[in-house]
C-alpha cells in the first residue's frame, strides 16, 4: 500500500496555515520518524495521512486514486489498512478489555487468544477487566497502542508513542514496530524527541517546522 | 373530592409527555447545532441558557395570551386542558434539556468520529458508537427534562387552572391545599412528588446502565 500526500495545505481556521506544502510519500515498508517541536504540524500531518481529516488543499493519494474522490465505501474499505493512536489515549467508557478489542469489533473480528497474549506481554492482563478510569496513564496509553497493535494494519500512524511508557513497555513497542515492519508494514511515528533507538531502526526522518518540511533524510 | 392516584397519574401523564417531546427536539437541536462551529454554535446555546432562567409564571402568561379564546389560537380551545399544560411544560424543559445535552454531543462527536476513524471504522460505526455514548447523557437529560416539568407551577396553574379530576397536577393541588391550609395532605402530595421523581431518577440510571452493558 502506497500512501502520497500531494501539495498538502491544512487550516483549521482558514486563515492561519498548520501545514504548507508538504510533499511526502509512503511506499517501502520501514519506519518513518516526523519529528518537529510542539505545534509544528506533525499530528495534523498523520491524520491527514490516516485518512481522518481532508486537508484544505492538495491531494491524498492512496495506491494512485484521490481518496477523498472516493465512495463513501471505498473510503470505509481503504481506511482498514490504516491505523492512528493519538498522543493521548482515547478511551470509551467500559473496561481496558473493551477498548482493546474496539478496533477488532469494528471489523466483526475476534481474537481473544491475542488480546490476552498481547495484554500478558505488556503486562496488562490483571488489569483487562479494570474499567479505564482506574488505569493509570501508562496501563491506559498501552490499552491505545495494543488496540492497534491487534488490527496488524498496513500502515500504523504513531503520535508521541513514547509518552507515559516505562522503558520495558518502549522497548516491547519498538519489538513489535519492527516485527510489523517485517512483515511489510509502514509505521509512522510523530515525536518532538529522537529517542536514540529510534534513530537507528528509522529509514526515513523528516522535520516539519511550523507546518513545513524542513529536512527530510533517508537511509 | 379527587383522589391521590387520580392526580399522581395525571401529572405523570402530562410531566412524561412534555418532557419526552422535550427531550426529542433537544437531540435534534443538539446534533443540528455540533454541525455548526464552536463559536456560532455557543451562541446559539446562550439563548437557551437565557430561557433557561425565564420566570416559568412569564412563559405561563405568553401561552395563556397565546390560548385565551380570542388569542391567536383562542381556536384550538386548549386553554385550560391537559394539552396546555403539555405545552407549557414542554416550553420549559426543553431549554434545560439541550443545554445539558448539547456541550457532551458536541465533545464526544468529534472524539468519537475520530477514535472510530483511527481505527479504520466507518462514519456508519462512528454515529452507532457514538449513540452507545451518549445513553448516559440522553438519560440524565430526560430526567432533567422530567423533573422540571413535574415540579413546575407556575405554567401547570395559569394554562391548566388546576380544575378538579381534569387539569389539577400534583403542582397546583399542594399549591391549593397550601392555601386552603391543609398543611398536612400538602407535605403528603411533596412527598409523593419527591417519591416520583426519585424513583424515576432511580429507575432511569439502571435502565441506562442495564442498555450500557447489553450494548457492550
Amino acid at each position: 500500500m502506497e500512501i502520497a500526500l500531494e501539495n498538502i495545505w491544512h487550516s483549521y481556521d482558514g486563515s492561519t496555515y498548520v501545514l504548507k506544502n508538504i510533499n511526502l510519500i509512503f511506499k517501502e515498508p520501514g519506519i518513518y520518524i516526523l519529528i518537529g517541536p510542539n505545534g509544528s504540524g506533525k499530528t495534523t500531518l498523520l491524520k491527514i495521512l490516516s485518512l481522518i481529516i481532508k486537508p484544505s488543499k492538495g491531494n491524498v493519494l492512496v495506491d494512485g486514486k484521490d481518496f477523498w474522490s472516493t465512495s463513501d465505501e471505498e473510503k470505509s474499505l481503504i481506511r482498514r489498512n490504516i491505523v492512528f493512536v493519538h498522543d493521548k489515549p482515547t478511551l470509551l467508557r467500559g473496561s481496558a478489555r473493551y477498548n482493546i478489542e474496539l478496533g477488532l469489533k469494528l471489523r466483526e473480528v475476534k481474537k481473544e487468544d491475542d488480546v490476552i497474549e498481547f495484554a500478558s506481554r505488556y503486562g496488562l492482563e490483571e488489569a483487562l477487566d479494570k474499567p479505564v478510569h482506574k488505569l493509570s496513564s501508562g496501563q491506559a496509553k498501552t490499552v491505545s497502542i495494543l488496540r492497534a497493535l491487534l488490527l496488524k494494519p498496513k500502515i500504523l500512524a504513531l503520535d508521541e508513542p513514547f509518552t507515559f511508557l516505562d522503558n520495558t513497555r518502549v522497548k516491547l513497542l519498538i519489538e513489535d514496530i519492527l516485527d510489523m515492519v517485517r512483515n511489510g508494514s509502514i509505521i509512522v511515528i510523530a515525536t518532538h524527541y529522537m529517542y536514540k533507538d529510534l534513530e537507528v531502526i528509522s529509514n526515513k526522518i523528516v522535520e516539519i517546522v511550523n507546518g513545513e518540511i524542513s529536512i527530510s533524510s533517508s537511509k | 373530592m379527587e383522589t391521590i392516584v387520580s392526580i399522581m397519574s395525571r401529572s405523570l401523564y402530562v410531566s412524561s409527555i412534555a418532557a419526552l417531546i422535550a427531550f426529542a427536539i433537544a437531540i435534534a437541536i443538539s446534533l443540528t447545532l455540533s454541525r455548526l462551529a464552536r463559536r456560532k454554535a455557543e451562541m446559539v446555546l446562550s439563548i437557551f441558557e437565557v430561557f433557561v432562567g425565564v420566570p416559568t409564571t412569564v412563559i405561563g402568561v405568553l401561552l395563556y395570551m397565546v390560548f385565551y379564546p380570542r388569542g391567536p389560537l383562542g381556536i384550538l380551545g386548549i386553554l385550560y386542558t391537559p394539552y396546555a399544560i403539555i405545552i407549557g411544560e414542554f416550553l420549559v424543559a426543553l431549554p434545560i434539556a439541550v443545554t445539558h445535552m448539547f456541550r457532551h454531543v458536541y465533545e464526544l462527536k468529534d472524539f468519537v468520529r475520530e477514535l472510530v476513524l483511527s481505527l479504520g471504522g466507518s462514519e456508519n460505526q462512528a454515529i452507532g458508537i457514538l449513540i452507545k455514548e451518549l445513553i448516559p447523557i440522553m438519560i440524565s437529560s430526560y430526567f432533567l427534562a422530567f423533573s422540571r416539568a413535574i415540579g413546575e407551577l407556575g405554567v401547570a396553574l395559569i394554562v391548566g387552572g388546576g380544575i378538579e379530576g381534569y387539569t389539577n397536577v400534583l403542582t397546583t393541588a399542594i399549591a391549593l391545599q397550601t392555601s386552603l391550609g391543609n398543611y398536612e395532605q400538602a407535605i403528603q402530595l411533596g412527598g409523593i412528588l419527591i417519591a416520583i421523581t426519585t424513583t424515576i431518577a432511580i429507575t432511569l440510571k439502571i435502565l441506562g446502565e442495564y442498555i450500557i452493558w447489553r450494548l457492550r
